[in-house]
């Protein structure tokens, strides 16, 4: 374990005002990677400027809403930081409807087009966005795409091959169904 | 007087659809606004409704100059949840494969360049090069761009002993070349009166923007996922990171050469060092709840992939982010100031993927 175990937990602590925790794994190679979950929502915002503070980098955003998160009621933004090669990834939980969470931007230039994208994509407000366009979906589509087109996405997933193939079989004379 | 211009694919030297509302007073531009989107394919959907098997495939298909390190990185991110250790000879054989890509992609970009400041003899000479590049690959791995080459639990090619000596002598043809190449780009009047001190993004930029690899690279930045987290095979092997600090056209072109002959001696290492074993193993464990990340060097930087599953077979959250995906911001930072006429060299310095970002 490097020094960033210890320094990690201090600074999003600090920043914070609470204790917080992280799980640290290294792979077969001895790089690390640093998992986190914030009880709150609102407390990426300092959690960033912790990092920040210790030289870190934002990497990636990803939020998400998966099948269990959605039981719990709850959907989930990862924001994975680079820490000189070592990834911290600090995961949130905000409710289902009304989701809401500070913008980076002030901390990190490289939040925006982030922000922007899961904003389109997922029911997500972000507060404080300088610049909250839609980044690549055009406007006149509704907002939230990923948690609708569940109906194109079932298409593409070849839901009609059932029904290609007994067509196929009927115009070759053979069998009805497979 | 302000005025806003709104420049289309063509005009930048791309021929893939990005557009730019650029602010310009007289010829000078003063302000940029990148509109991506134009052909978005909701990939990061669409892998939520495949397997983690079919999304090898589908993740290859991302982008063509990269087209390795997608479904690499993938598959290391599958590993890592489910423990697999691939065999040592897969790791070799992966690291072969992404810098075979890496040679091909930064030539083709070199190749441009040359091409947008209207050298065409060397624009030729770079792409002669490079078809040695892409004619390896056609022999090895029975196509020019997308490898195939991946698969959960190692690689889905082997080099046999004479296969092996072919890589080999081609990376000897690659040498003379490629050091020529670099002389030219470094030395020649007129290509260095066209780019150097054009575009340039300082270092308290490049960190601000976050840009990675060859951007990052070329204004001090000294940043190579290869040698600050190593992953695969390149913990064994010896990277030299090469590094610019001027952060211009011509420091973001000679660090992908420099790293297109340092490609050449990685493979060379990898060919020497590869032990006689199997290249993928014969059974694999089920793959688990669980969540890693997995990151590589792609061509143009860091590549980070977040695999999320849920011990069934199709992934839960699949995200990545490209490198390019930062590079855009920077453009702004790169143009203020230069001439309207900069554009298209500016923007092809930055070795900008648009199927990457608009993924």
């Amino acid at each position: 374990m490097t020094e960033l175990s210890e320094k990690v937990p201090a600074a999003l602590s600090r920043r914070i005002g609470e204790e917080v925790a992280v799980e640290w794994r290294i792979d077969a190679k001895g790089v690390m990677t640093g998992w986190c979950r914030l009880r709150q929502g609102a407390f990426i915002l300092p959690a960033a400027e912790g990092v920040a503070r210790l030289g870190g980098r934002l990497s990636m955003v990803t939020a998400s809403l998966s099948a269990g998160a959605r039981q719990r009621g709850v959907r989930e933004i990862a924001y994975h930081f680079d820490l000189d090669g070592t990834t911290l990834t600090l995961t949130i939980e905000l409710p289902l409807e009304g989701a809401e969470v500070p913008s980076l931007t002030p901390v990190f230039r490289n939040a925006d087009w982030n922000e922007r994208e899961f904003m389109e994509l997922y029911a997500i407000r972000v507060i404080g966005h300088p610049d909250p366009r839609r980044l690549f979906l055009d406007k006149s589509i509704e907002p939230a795409a990923f948690e609708r087109l569940i109906p194109y996405s079932t298409f593409t997933n070849g839901a009609s091959s059932t029904a290609l193939w007994a067509k196929v079989m009927t115009r070759a004379g053979g069998e009805e169904a497979p | 007087m302000s005025r806003t211009i709104t420049l289309g694919p063509r005009e930048v030297g791309l021929e893939e659809p990005m557009y730019f509302r650029v602010e310009v007073e007289g010829e000078t531009v003063t302000g940029l606004d990148v509109v991506a989107g134009q052909v978005h394919r909701g990939m990061e959907h669409l892998v939520m409704k495949r397997n983690l098997y079919q999304n090898i495939t589908l993740l290859e298909r991302l982008c063509s100059l990269c087209s390795n390190s997608h479904p690499s990185t993938f598959c290391t991110a599958v590993e890592e949840i489910a423990g697999i250790c691939i065999p040592a000879r897969a790791e070799y054989l992966r690291a072969i494969a992404d810098e075979i890509k890496r040679i091909s992609s930064h030539l083709f970009n070199c190749a441009v360049i040359a091409h947008i400041v209207g050298r065409g003899t060397l624009f030729r000479g770079v792409m002669e090069t490079r078809e040695i590049m892409q004619e390896t690959k056609e022999a090895i791995y029975g196509n020019r761009m997308d490898l195939a080459a991946n698969c959960i639990g190692g690689v889905r090619y082997d080099l046999a002993p004479e296969s092996a000596a072919f890589l080999g002598r081609e990376m000897e043809r690659m040498k003379a070349p490629l050091d020529e190449l670099y002389r030219i780009y470094a030395t020649d009047a007129d290509l260095t009166a066209r780019t150097e001190g054009v575009g340039v993004l300082p270092r308290r930029d490049a960190v601000a923007c976050a840009v990675v690899g060859p951007v990052a690279r070329a204004s001090g930045v000294a940043y190579d996922v290869r040698t600050k987290s190593p992953y695969g095979a390149y913990d064994r092997l010896r990277v030299e990171v090469a590094g610019e600090g001027a952060g211009d056209v011509r420091a973001r072109t000679l660090v992908r050469l420099r790293e297109a002959r340092e490609s050449v001696s990685l493979i060379e290492q990898c060919l020497a060092q590869m032990p006689a074993e199997p290249a993928c193993l014969d059974t694999l464990p089920e793959i688990p709840a669980g969540e890693a990340i997995a990151k590589s060097e792609a061509p143009r930087g860091e590549l980070i992939y977040y695999l999320n599953t849920d011990g069934t077979d199709m992934p839960a959250r699949l995200k990545w982010r490209v490198p390019s995906y930062m590079n855009w911001d920077a453009l702004a930072v790169m143009l203020k100031g230069e001439k309207v006429s900069a554009i298209p060299l500016v923007v092809n310095s930055i070795d900008p993927c648009i199927s990457c970002t608009d993924r």
